[in-house]
């Protein structure tokens, strides 16, 4: 099944950074102007060189942090009341007490919704990430790649608009990685779901997004952008395509530039 | 039954089986150093006495333990919320922690009405702070990012204290408890040495004092053998406990 | 020729005084902080008196949380002083080979005071009072006696540190204290002369200030502790009848809050109320004993409750060969002519 950047919403249902800066108390500045939008349903990704501030930009968009300069639009800030936005972080951060069941009732825990009303979704995103057998399992029972399986399926467990993802399976080893990328285009394909995500590898950020956001060095800004045309399901065989090296060659060169 | 899980056992009763030798090869008198049967044979004759006076140490060092345990979670409880108010307090209870319970306990026994209460509050002095100090950093303890994600989910206070500061800081309450168990047992002690026979009921350090008076050294013995044994209860029980809590998912537990 | 039997005589003099030998060194606990209450072994050892007698003597203080007692059947102690025979008594129960062999005291002076206009002024409203401060030794001593006797209780009893602070802020309380000692320190600190009740005018008619010692020094070393007895025996005549300065000083050395006004007024008291020289003393001598009181006392505890009617062998408690010898009669005769002059 095909999948198109859904562009029938308005763009105030995306995400927008208008001129924003970020300026920590320690007198850093993180951001210096970040101007980028996503629309809603579109799949981003942001690279950049360490501490160029793309996690500060997830938070941002989280409701997080507050920018020091410049306006945020995103569902998290300007709603403060839904639980619209999902974040996946780079450790699994699952509550280690509570069994993978437990882990991702929590949002619709914290939202209210009783154990027994929520049985029926939680269990039915865990079998499709592969976890049905794993509900009563403690996260030091399981794999790194389960435990960011686990993770994610709490992410997708209040049906969000948005997920931000920072860098989460930069963890993991290269095969565990690859699957949990073409799993993760599938669990974006099945919903309507903005994605961010922000990584270190070019190859990863190519593979999955239909932009790429290449940020320069502290203070950050968007120096680059490289569309990926490439259409959807995309399985291994794009990266042996010449489109993939090209991109990837793109945004390297940007990188460097940065 | 793997050979380690019999080693205690087996090295206690070479111990003893060494000390009983001591006495008869050396013919130490019994005034002196009573053989580990003579000191058997005491306690067994003396149980009932005995017996009511361990329980009454029981007493008063679980209701120590518990009072410290209660006062030492509320106000870490009260410190994690306010760090103007624990940068005042902290210093109080620094001061309870290194007073020498031996210097002040004649003193609450002097000018505390009921035996018993003071008892309780040497215990309770001496078991506080551990629980104090480890509660406060537990609190602190959470995940960064756990903290990040209930405001993600507008969890409410109440939600964020049941659901993640109390589990997170749940290690080490635990491994607060288990130093407070041993030191609620020495407050005890050291309490009941000072009262003497003071008060309605007494311990037994109370009887180890009597025994020691009276030169009844395998009563004293024996008493001091209960001591002993009830020292290693604690020790166990609170192991079992963490086991019980927090065995399935803490690092602490792990083989 | 004469030099010569001058030489030998000489020498024979000096090597047969005790002086020229070497001297028994010898420890003796005692159960208190120094007081006047020991003031006889304190003068044998200021004037020299134990030195005559061959004994070159050490003496370890007691205190009120202290407890000298094991020290002797241990072997760490030679002699030991106790305040009654209790402790003999539970001693001979538990088969510790120790035994008396000298009471100083004919009088326990043992006493429990209390603040005057409190309603204390009669023995038996004590035992109603909320406080009691009673120090360790006591408490399991004559405080069992006290509580099956006369209806004392538990409840009452408070830690007592040597520290009159307590007994001096609660005008309720009640106290243990040496008839001879305690008032006097009151009077001072508190200014006002408290209320004493002397328990051997209710029934505790033990002697008091016992020496003991290990029944095999008794048996291989007699002469050891004749001379020790006697020398103790001698120092109390002194200390009593003659310049006591030396030996109150030494006093003073080891327990620094003792003042000699103190020791004064309790040697005063000491005499008027014929704690040490009276009854039996003033015929055979001080330290007499006999086994006619030590058996009334037995019986008195054991109508008490404390013991069983034929639980303990007093044949064991106290020997009697070291006393009655009429020993320090004649210096005291000397002294008191010496002082009316």
């Amino acid at each position: 099944m095909h999948r198109r950047p859904g562009s029938m919403h308005a763009v105030s249902e995306g995400i927008i950074l208008d001129h924003v800066g970020k300026r920590f108390t320690v007198g850093v500045a993180a951001l210096q102007e970040v101007s980028l939008q996503v629309a809603p349903g579109e799949f981003v990704a942001l690279v950049g060189p360490s501490g160029c501030g793309k996690s500060t930009i997830l938070r941002l968009v989280a409701g997080l942090d507050a920018p020091t300069l410049g306006r945020v639009e995103a569902p998290a800030v300007t709603d403060r009341r839904e639980a619209a936005t999902a974040f996946v972080f780079q450790e699994p951060t699952l509550m280690p007490w509570a069994s993978v069941f437990d882990n991702v009732w929590l949002p619709l825990r914290l939202a209210g919704v009783a154990r027994a009303q929520a049985a029926v979704q939680v269990r039915e995103l865990l079998q499709g990430m592969g976890l049905g057998d794993f509900e009563q399992a403690y996260p030091a029972e399981l794999s790194g790649g389960m435990r960011m399986r686990a993770s994610i399926a709490r992410a997708l467990v209040t049906r969000p608009r948005v997920l931000l993802m920072d860098e989460p399976f930069a963890a993991l080893d290269e095969i565990t990685r690859g699957r949990l990328n073409v799993d993760l285009l599938a669990w974006w394909a099945e919903r309507s779901l903005t994605v961010v995500f922000v990584t270190h590898s070019v190859y990863e950020s190519v593979f999955l997004s239909q932009r790429v956001l290449v940020m320069s060095e502290r203070p950050g800004r968007v120096i680059a952008e490289v569309t990926i045309d490439e259409p959807y399901p995309r399985t291994a065989a794009f990266r042996a395509t010449e489109a993939y090296q090209d991109a990837c060659r793109r945004v390297s060169a940007a990188l460097v530039a940065a | 039954m793997k050979p380690e899980r019999l080693l205690p056992a087996v090295t206690l009763l070479g111990l003893l089986v060494g000390w009983e030798a001591l006495v008869r090869l050396a013919q130490i008198p019994h005034y002196t150093l009573p053989a580990p049967s003579l000191v058997a044979q005491t306690l067994w004759q003396n149980f009932p006495s005995l017996a009511a006076s361990w329980w009454f140490t029981l007493r008063i060092t679980f209701g120590g333990l518990a009072l410290a345990a209660l006062g030492g979670v509320t106000i870490a409880a009260v410190f994690a919320l306010s760090r103007r108010v624990e940068a005042a307090l902290f210093p109080l209870a620094v001061v309870l922690q290194v007073t020498p319970i031996v210097a002040i306990a004649p003193l609450i026994l002097i000018y505390v009405e009921s035996t018993t209460a003071a008892l309780l509050l040497c215990a309770w002095v001496v078991a506080f702070f551990p629980v104090l100090s480890n509660t406060v950093i537990g609190l602190r303890a959470a995940d960064p990012n756990l903290r990040d994600l209930f405001r993600l989910y507008r969890a409410t206070p109440w939600q964020r204290l049941r659901l993640l500061l109390v589990p997170s800081a749940l290690p080490y309450f635990i491994a607060g408890l288990k130093i407070s168990g041993g030191l609620s047992l020495i407050g005890a002690v050291t309490a009941e040495m000072v009262a003497g026979v003071a008060g309605r009921e007494t311990g037994l350090a109370s009887r180890i004092l009597e025994a020691s008076f009276r030169s009844e050294t395998p009563k004293m013995f024996a008493a001091l053998a209960l001591l002993m044994i009830t020292g290693v209860l604690i020790f166990w029980a609170f192991n079992a406990l963490s086991r019980v809590l927090i065995g399935r998912w803490h690092a602490s537990e792990q083989p | 020729m004469k030099l010569t039997a001058f030489a030998a005589i000489g020498a024979a003099i000096v090597l047969a005084s005790p002086a020229a030998f070497a001297l028994d060194k010898v420890t003796f606990a005692t159960n208190w902080k120094a007081q006047a209450a020991h003031g006889g072994f304190y003068q044998a050892l200021a004037d020299g008196t134990y030195r005559e007698h061959g004994l070159d003597v050490r003496i370890l203080q007691g205190g009120p949380q202290v407890n000298n007692a094991a020290l002797l059947p241990a072997g760490r102690v030679d002699f030991l002083m106790t305040g009654n025979l209790l402790h003999s008594f539970d001693g001979v129960r538990n088969g510790l080979p120790t035994v008396v062999v000298a009471a100083i005291f004919q009088k326990d002076p043992q006493a429990l005071i209390a603040h005057p206009g409190q309603g204390y002024e009669k023995f038996e409203s004590l035992r109603n009072a909320p406080v009691a401060l009673i120090a360790k030794d006591a408490q399991f001593s004559w405080w069992q006696w006290l509580k099956a006797r006369h209806g004392f209780r538990d409840e009452m009893l408070r830690p007592y540190n040597y520290n009159l602070g307590p007994f001096l802020a609660n005008k309720r309380a009640l106290q243990q204290g040496y008839s001879v000692a305690e008032p006097i320190y009151v009077l001072k600190q508190g200014g006002f002369q408290p209320v004493v009740h002397l328990l051997a005018d209710h029934g505790f008619s033990t002697y008091s200030t016992l020496i003991s010692t290990r029944t095999d020094t008794v048996r291989k070393r007699p002469d050891l502790v004749q001379r020790f007895v006697d020398a103790s025996i001698i120092g109390w005549v002194n200390y009593l009848y003659g310049d006591r300065r030396a030996a109150n000083a030494r006093m003073i050395a080891d327990n620094p809050e003792m003042t000699a006004a103190e020791i004064e007024a309790a040697v005063e008291l000491m005499k008027s109320q014929g704690i040490v020289d009276s009854g039996e003393a003033l015929a055979g001598g001080i330290g007499a004993m006999n086994e006619a009181r030590i058996r009334d006392f037995y019986d008195q505890m054991v109508g008490a409750g404390l013991y069983g009617a034929d639980e303990i062998d007093l044949s064991k408690v106290a020997t009697l060969q070291f006393v009655n010898r009429k020993v320090g009669l004649q210096l005291k005769a000397r002294l008191l002519a010496a002082s009316e002059r």
